[in-house]
């Protein structure tokens, strides 16, 4: 092993001991839904026929097809059964490699622990190695985990094992990424946006050419897990082409980590004004400092989703009008009705999304108390009543506003008003209950705050496979998004909301009743 | 009021995390207008003392006030009339240096413009255009420094301030400080650089395992501590060991040295004086004596 590699190995033991949690979670969680989605869509669609009308009815549907992808193979159970994971879950693959690369790489440098590292007798390149190992042996985990799994519930063999290559190509497609992205900035933060602001382009790349433009899907590789076509007729030749991928763009990083200094960034860091704004004068006005750059982003995002989104709503009607798919469609209540029942998925889909954002507010809260900076702000005269608001009402009401946005830009795409809107701030009370669980965990000890992913995962998880495994209602309705009306396909039932709402208020008072009691630090 | 009251008051503090106990019934006094050196091993509890003091922890047992108000039920009114540095500064790192000292002045109520921040940027020779990310630890230091000593207060406390300043700024801080004391305001110093509190404290607490081990002026502390006396004698050396108060005692020909108590000091020299002295010298301990010794040594 060359010098520069020295130490590899053993940082790479110390990652993974760092991650002993977030790594099995991730993995655990993925693996449960690839297997539970096998498992249940077998006894669903237990005849080819039947199989090849829901596969059909599926593809006419683009919101479907942009969301999930095509399904090439109509009477395939494979791609019927791992449709929603063939492309949409891919990205929470690629996601575990950007937050494991990024979290031992530019997170590391950033807080200075990487030149404690360095100092040793370590290789230069070895902190890096051992990230992109790490992201590169959870992804082989995953994908033998995702084989194993779909053998077991009875998918073919050689389909199962390439679309978990798929999955484990993905996964390394995220750490090249991440390794280029981090060489960008000094700021962690910015490091992570760049990534996943990729990631999602390219995602976003894909839904355009699935529903309009076929070869656009080709130049990403989220179009790939499709046209791989892993369960009849593979390419098994395009496993190759993630790889190559991921090994081009960490080779850019790797030479770009060559160019620049430990800490620093390629691009440069700006300086910043001498004299803060008379604005930044609280703690209100500093939370909101923070999270408002990331909101502008975030806004601009979800803007753009949810035109997109909204646009694909109404071409359905022609998209659909075929012989198979017309019963279907009549047997569902009409065009009409399917069109708003794809409304109400897809504010489902994005106000998930969108609680993310609140989540974040809550964990950059923890951050900072670990950190030291809650300490320093409640060292003058900002009370603790002061801070909680601050950070709630980052989390709470960007989380509405971005619902609003998702609301008005899908109502746009559509050309339709009050549905969309109403559809995505029915949402609302949901994500507000999860944003209250978040405080809550920050205000019984900071280190939890990180747990309010797991419960979010935990929740979409339920809600992804808990149908399919026709687990009890009450269990079901564990998640808050369950009890979400399904406006506008069905009536607008403000008795649910209602109680979310009461749920959530109570969640953010147990919150300050427990931070005003608790230690900080 | 009526009585000048102390400006801290500690008494019987108490503080466990779920199984180590920080602090084991500690006592502080500070007094208004003093600067008050505050010293201990590392993990002695000055810390936790210090965030119980701000309100951040919360006591187990006993009571300690500032400015004769609750830290814990008070912080807020208390915070408007103190100013902190923290051992360990933590600066966002997308905020310019400048934006971090006016923020946190005007999250005490003060205009940044109406202060002595830019004479103090200046002295301290910081760029305030600066984030939070780029500076070094020294700097993030001076950032906490700028804006604690920017506008007259009526306690500062600091947590080793200096940690990470090179000598030239330790300097400053020592200018800075001094002015402030000048000016009345009470001073808890936690430090670990004994020049730095020998120079500039009116009086000292020294813990150990949360527990005050003493407290009092550096001079009454060293008039607790033994002398090393030396002398020289005519005759047969006594037999110096045997006195109340004596110890360590070395004979060398007719040179004969010991470290003495207080109290044995009367003894001593009436030994000395029928054996015939010669010469005597008589050394207070040195600080670093004086602190290793109650560091050291059980309470």
């Amino acid at each position: 092993m060359s010098d520069r590699l020295r130490g590899t190995g053993l940082l790479l033991r110390f990652a993974l001991r760092r991650d002993r949690i977030l790594l099995p979670t991730w993995i655990g969680l993925l693996t449960a839904t690839v297997v539970a989605s096998a498992a249940a869509t077998g006894p669903l669609y237990a005849t080819t026929a039947e199989r090849v009308a829901a596969a059909e009815a599926l593809n006419a549907s683009p919101a479907i097809v942009a969301l999930y992808g095509p399904i090439l193979d109509t009477s395939s159970l494979g791609e019927l059964s791992m449709t929603k994971m063939t492309v949409l879950y891919a990205v929470f693959v690629a996601f575990m490699s950007v937050v494991v690369v990024r979290r031992h790489t530019r997170v590391e440098e950033e807080t200075g622990r990487a030149e404690l590292v360095g100092a040793t007798a370590v290789g230069v390149d070895a902190p890096l190695a051992a990230a992109v190992a790490e992201a590169a042996l959870a992804s082989v985990v995953l994908g033998v985990l995702v084989a194993a799994g779909n053998i077991a519930s009875g998918l073919p063999v050689t389909g199962s094992v390439l679309f978990a290559a798929s999955w484990t190509g993905i996964g390394l497609v995220g750490a090249g990424i991440t390794v280029l992205a981090a060489q960008l900035s000094s700021s962690a933060r910015t490091v992570g946006f760049a990534a996943s602001g990729t990631i999602g382009v390219l995602y976003l790349l894909r839904a355009i050419g699935d529903t309009s433009a076929d070869w656009l899907s080709w130049l990403t590789p989220f179009g790939w897990g499709t046209r791989l076509s892993a369960w009849s007729e593979p390419r098994t030749w395009l496993l190759l082409a993630y790889p190559l991928l991921a090994g081009a763009l960490a080779a850019g990083g790797v030479a770009l980590r060559r160019r620049r200094d430990l800490g620093a960034g390629i691009l440069p860091d700006r300086a910043g004004p001498a004299e803060g704004a008379p604005r930044l004068r609280d703690a209100l006005a500093l939370v909101w400092r923070q999270q408002g750059t990331a909101l502008v982003g975030w806004t601009a995002g979800i803007g753009v989703m949810g035109v997109l989104m909204g646009s694909i709503v109404p071409n359905i009607g022609d998209l659909l009008d075929t012989e198979t798919t017309r019963p279907i469609i009549e047997a569902m209540g009409g065009i009409g009705a399917l069109q708003d029942s794809l409304v109400f998925a897809l504010a489902s889909v994005i106000a998930v999304v969108i609680t993310c954002f609140g989540i974040s507010a809550v964990t950059r809260a923890a951050g900072d108390e670990h950190d030291g900076r809650t300490e320093t702000v409640l060292a003058t005269a900002t009370s603790r009543a002061g801070l909680l608001v601050a950070v709630s009402s980052a989390a709470i009401l960007g989380s509405t506003w971005l619902l609003l946005v998702s609301g008005t830009a899908t109502a746009i795409g559509w050309g339709r008003g009050l549905g969309a809107v109403g559809a995505a701030l029915a949402q609302a009370p949901a994500v507000w209950v999860v944003l209250g669980v978040a405080l809550l965990l920050l205000s019984v000890r900071s280190r939890w705050a990180v747990a309010g992913w797991a419960v979010l995962a935990a929740f979409v998880t339920l809600g992804q496979v808990g149908a399919g495994l026709e687990l009890p209602g009450w269990v079901l309705g564990v998640s808050p998004f369950h009890h979400v009306p399904k406006y506008p396909s069905e009536a607008f039932d403000w008795r649910p909301e209602l109680v979310l709402t009461v749920l959530a208020a109570a969640l953010v008072s147990l919150a300050w009743w427990r931070y005003r009691a608790r230690d900080i630090g | 009021m009526a009585v000048v009251s102390s400006t801290i008051e500690v008494r019987d503090l108490v503080k466990t995390f779920s199984s180590a106990r920080a602090l084991d019934g500690l006592d502080l006094e500070v007094a208004p207008g003093e600067v008050h050196g505050f010293l201990g091993p590392n993990g002695a509890g000055k810390s936790t003392t210090i965030r119980i003091l701000l309100g951040l922890l919360r006591s187990t047992d006993g009571t300690a006030t500032v400015f004769g108000l609750d830290p814990w039920r008070d912080s807020t009114d208390i915070h408007r009339r103190l100013a902190y540095v923290p051992g360990d500064v933590s600066v966002w790192p997308n905020l310019s240096g400048g934006e971090t000292i006016d923020l946190l002045l005007r999250m005490r109520d003060l205009d940044p413009r109406a202060t002595d921040r830019d004479r103090l940027l200046e002295r301290f020779e910081l760029d305030p255009t600066k984030k939070g990310r780029a500076y070094s630890k020294g700097n993030r230091q001076k950032v906490a420094l700028v804006a604690a000593f920017a506008a007259p207060t009526d306690l500062l406390i600091l947590d080793e301030p200096t940690s990470g300043l090179d000598p030239l700024m330790e300097q400053v801080f020592n200018e800075c400080l001094a002015e402030h004391k000048a000016a009345g305001t009470t001073v808890l110093l936690s430090s670990h650089i004994l020049s730095e509190v020998e120079r500039l404290a009116d009086r000292v607490t020294i813990i150990r395992r949360g527990r005050t081990v003493e407290t009092g002026s550096l001079a009454e502390l060293r008039h607790l501590r033994r002398n090393r006396v030396r002398a020289e004698v005519s005759g047969p050396v006594p037999d110096l060991a045997a006195l109340d108060g004596v110890h360590d005692v070395v004979v060398d020909g007719r040179v004969v040295s010991a470290s003495v108590d207080p109290a044995g000091l009367p003894p001593l020299l009436g030994a000395l004086h029928h054996a015939g002295v010669v010469s005597l010298t008589s050394s207070p301990p040195t600080l670093e004596e004086l602190f290793l010794d109650a560091y050291r040594s059980s309470p």
